[in-house]
């Protein structure tokens, strides 16, 4: 029974988490096999691999379809695209990518006086890195990584790479730009049961295979063989608190028929990502709380994040086979990881490549959208002359926090009267700057790869970052290191909205190794966080 | 409507990219051929969409003239999109619950739903077709459309109506992409394999 009745006859549990995504997944794994009892309550609908359909256009059903985000600010978070909807959140299509952030992202503003500190250091996350590295298992080669921060080596072999691989790294051999294999929660060979990839580039629409470690695949199974109960169709409207505001007492939430329910919990977790937790602390004001839970510091929905990410395309008299791989890539480059490598520049901040992606002809990153001016005859030559030889690269660029990028509540409401989230974003000018150098190093190198056209996409939005941040000054953050809100130590917030600094790698691999530190130190602590 | 349901999966058929390649696997499978239900004379047929297109099987949201300017400028955009099935994609995505709509544009900050969006600028479109050239879209000649659709992808032209001009040609643009390019047919017709884990049903 993972539910019981309390005395005001609603239903209660050990821990109530919000949201099944990455964060919400490997909490409720570690956690219910710590012997709690777990309720995961998800929006959107359950989903299982028989979901994820090989195809751009079929694929776009898992993005975020809860209320609409309004956004505003010259450079938005792209809200839609970058999140997901339903059983195992974003992380269900995402691309596996997983560096590690390196030490000098936890003290920016201690060694650079730029963006914020974070109130641990790498070496406080390296053994959580390490452990889920093995339990998910990561592909590379952390040798070749000569800029990878210390850590076990991988557990299984790089992926390979093909020719559209092959094809741009000449362009970084001969700059003389150090490149590896890219890191993968993909698996290379059989691992822990699961399949090895076949490199079909299916990746944004979901691996069906457990190639991918996505949710479904690993967490979600571990969380619900240890007892988790996974409720979907069901969204936390507001978050229950004591009279005397000081402890979260459970969530009340809406099922598919919008009927309202009462679930209470000893703890509550929320893992519903960057926008959705910060909307729900501040739907949650209450007379002890007016300005929003846990926001005493004003710091609630503030420092929103995207990276700037920029693409490299080209076209080459090889044929670059640049359908075979993963969507993720097949090499890395953080050569220009030093935050001060293009300070002449204007520029802050630390960047890597991703290169060489596996790209289908349609869709948002499809070879078709590359070239959005072509149309017409223009456009079906462009496109039978790019499936021979068209390679990318994709740059992942920091973007700084900034205290006026932020989410606020809306006037307007939804369909259960939860006023909707507006998040505001403009990229800091030292990150535009990164980014534009950036853009420049690429273009240099397809040059120098003997590229015979080169051009770029615009600057995007990719992963969406901060809002919750964590720090060691309660009237400056949200939560301390582990999560839980300086206000309600039984409120504790999960996923990468607690992100000071984004860095400039992605971000899931350091949401698992913080939700794992974080289930540690809630099992540790048990009986005083819910005396 | 019993006796109605009639299942056409023509192997081979004329035009446009279903005329790529029908591997053995996906038509054994029953789904690569793509089968949609589409209304004819009254009844629900399950069809392709190119082959929806070619009986003129009904639109749920569109009328008839929005068709036909949605069919030219499918023309002018990718030639082929029109002949795949481009109108009957649009209208078929656009009478789906929003949950279930797979157009591009639900990621573009646009609200569902799109059927204003796509509307208005159809009516734009005929409306300054008429004005530069004294005719709706689809009876201009191909040059005079390729000019029309050159300016509506840099700018808004005087008067017109509804999401910017470049916003629904970069739409409408990705949308013939997708009919065209995204599909089975298309990927494969492109000369690469398409390579399903698990196979779409339906294109869309
Ligand atoms: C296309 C794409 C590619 C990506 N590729 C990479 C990559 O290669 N590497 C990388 O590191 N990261 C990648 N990411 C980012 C990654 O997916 C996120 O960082 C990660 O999923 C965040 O985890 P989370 O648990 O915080 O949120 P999510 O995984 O989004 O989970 C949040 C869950 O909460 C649910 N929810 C929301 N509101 C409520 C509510 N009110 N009540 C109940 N439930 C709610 C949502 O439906 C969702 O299931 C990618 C993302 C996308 C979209
Ligand atoms: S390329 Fe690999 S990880 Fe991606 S969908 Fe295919 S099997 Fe899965």
């Amino acid at each position: 029974m993972n539910q019981d009745r309390s005395d005001t006859g609603a239903d209660s549990t050990d821990v109530i988490i919000v949201g099944s995504g990455a964060a919400g997944s490997a909490l409720a794994a570690r956690l219910a096999e710590g012997g709690k009892k777990i309720v995961i309550l998800e929006a959107g609908p359950d989903r299982s691999n028989k979901d994820l359909i090989s195809s751009q256009i079929w694929a776009r059903r898992l993005k975020w379809s809860g209320p609409p985000v309004i956004e505003t600010g010259n450079d938005k978070i792209g809200h839609i695209f970058n999140t997901g909807y339903g059983v195992g959140g974003s992380a269900l299509h995402h691309f596996g990518v997983w560096p590690r952030l390196h030490p000098e992202d936890f003290n920016s503003f201690s060694s650079y006086e730029r963006g914020l500190d974070w109130p641990i250091a790498y070496e406080d996350l390296k053994p959580w890195y390490d452990q889920v590295q093995q339990e998910v298992g990561i592909s590379g080669d952390a040798e070749q990584e000569t800029w990878r921060p210390d850590g076990a080596p991988y557990p299984m072999g790089p992926v390979p790479v093909f020719a559209q691989g092959h094809v741009i790294k000449r362009g970084f051999d001969t700059l003389g730009i150090k490149t590896a294999p890219l890191p993968l929660a993909i698996t290379t060979r059989p691992y822990n049961g699961r399949p090895a990839c076949i490199w079909d580039g299916w990746c944004d629409a979901g691996c069906p295979t457990g190639a991918l470690a996505n949710p479904l695949t690993v967490y979600l199974p571990k969380a619900k063989t240890a007892g988790a109960i996974l409720t979907t169709n069901a969204t936390v409207t507001r978050i229950l608190t004591t009279r005397d505001g000081t402890l979260a007492t459970g969530v009340e939430y809406a099922g598919e028929n919008g009927s309202r329910k009462q679930l209470l919990a000893r703890v509550v977790v929320l893992a519903a990502f960057s926008v959705q937790n910060p909307r729900l602390l501040l739907a949650s004001a209450s007379e002890k709380h007016p300005n929003g839970l846990a926001n005493s510091s004003d710091c609630v929905g503030r420092y929103i994040m995207t990276h700037p990410a920029g693409s490299i395309y080209g076209l080459f008299d090889d044929e670059t086979l640049s359908y075979l791989g993963a969507v993720g890539g097949q090499l890395l480059s953080q050569d220009g990881y030093d935050k001060l490598t293009h300070r002449d520049k204007g520029a802050f901040g630390s960047y890597q490549w991703m290169i060489a992606q596996a790209v289908k002809p349609n869709d948002l990153l499809g070879i078709g959208l590359t070239r959005p001016d072509l149309f017409g005859s223009k456009l079906q030559a462009f496109m039978e002359r790019a499936i021979r030889g068209f390679a990318t690269m994709t740059a992942v660029a920091e973007d700084l926090p900034d205290t006026n990028n932020r989410l606020i509540l809306a006037d307007e409401k939804d369909h259960l009267g939860v006023p909707l989230a507006k998040v505001t974003h403009t990229t800091h000018p030292e990150s535009k700057a990164l980014w534009q150098a950036v853009m420049d190093e690429g273009q240099a190198i397809f040059k120098a790869a003997g590229a015979q056209a080169i051009w770029t996409g615009p600057q995007a939005p990719m992963h969406i970052m901060g809002g919750t941040i964590m720090g060691s000054n309660p009237m400056t953050s949200v939560t301390n290191s582990f999560g839980q809100t300086h206000d309600i130590p039984n409120l504790v917030i999960a996923g990468p909205g607690l992100f000071p600094t984004s860095g400039g790698v992605n971000p899931t691999y350091t949401v698992h190794a913080l939700a794992m530190r974080t289930s540690r130190h809630l099992l540790d602590n048990w009986n005083v966080l819910t005396a | 409507m019993k006796g109605c349901l009639i299942s056409q999966a023509p192997l081979f058929v004329q035009g446009g990219a279903e005329k790529m390649l029908q591997t053995r696997r996906s038509f054994l499978s029953g789904a690569g051929a793509g089968l949609l239900t589409f209304s004819l004379g009254g009844c629900k047929v399950e069809m392709t969409p190119g082959e929806a297109r070619r009986q003129q099987a009904s639109y749920s949201i569109l009328n008839a003239e929005e068709v036909r300017v949605l069919d030219a400028l499918a023309e002018t955009l990718l030639p082929g999109a029109a002949a795949a099935g481009m109108a009957h994609f649009i209208d078929h995505q656009l009478a789906a619950a929003p949950g279930r709509q797979l157009l591009m544009i639900k990621y573009l900050g646009v609200d569902p739903p799109f059927s204003a969006f796509y509307q208005a600028g159809l009516t734009a479109l005929n409306v300054y077709s008429k004005t530069r050239y004294g005719q709706p879209f689809p009876a201009i000649d191909p040059a005079q459309a390729h000019e029309l659709v050159t300016t509506i992808s840099q700018e808004n032209p005087a008067g017109w109506e509804g999401a910017p001009a470049p916003f629904f040609y970069f739409v409408l643009r990705n949308d013939a992409v997708d009919v065209l390019y995204g599909t089975r047919a298309g990927i494969e017709g492109l000369g690469i394999p398409y390579m399903a884990h698990i196979e779409p049903a339906t294109p869309w």
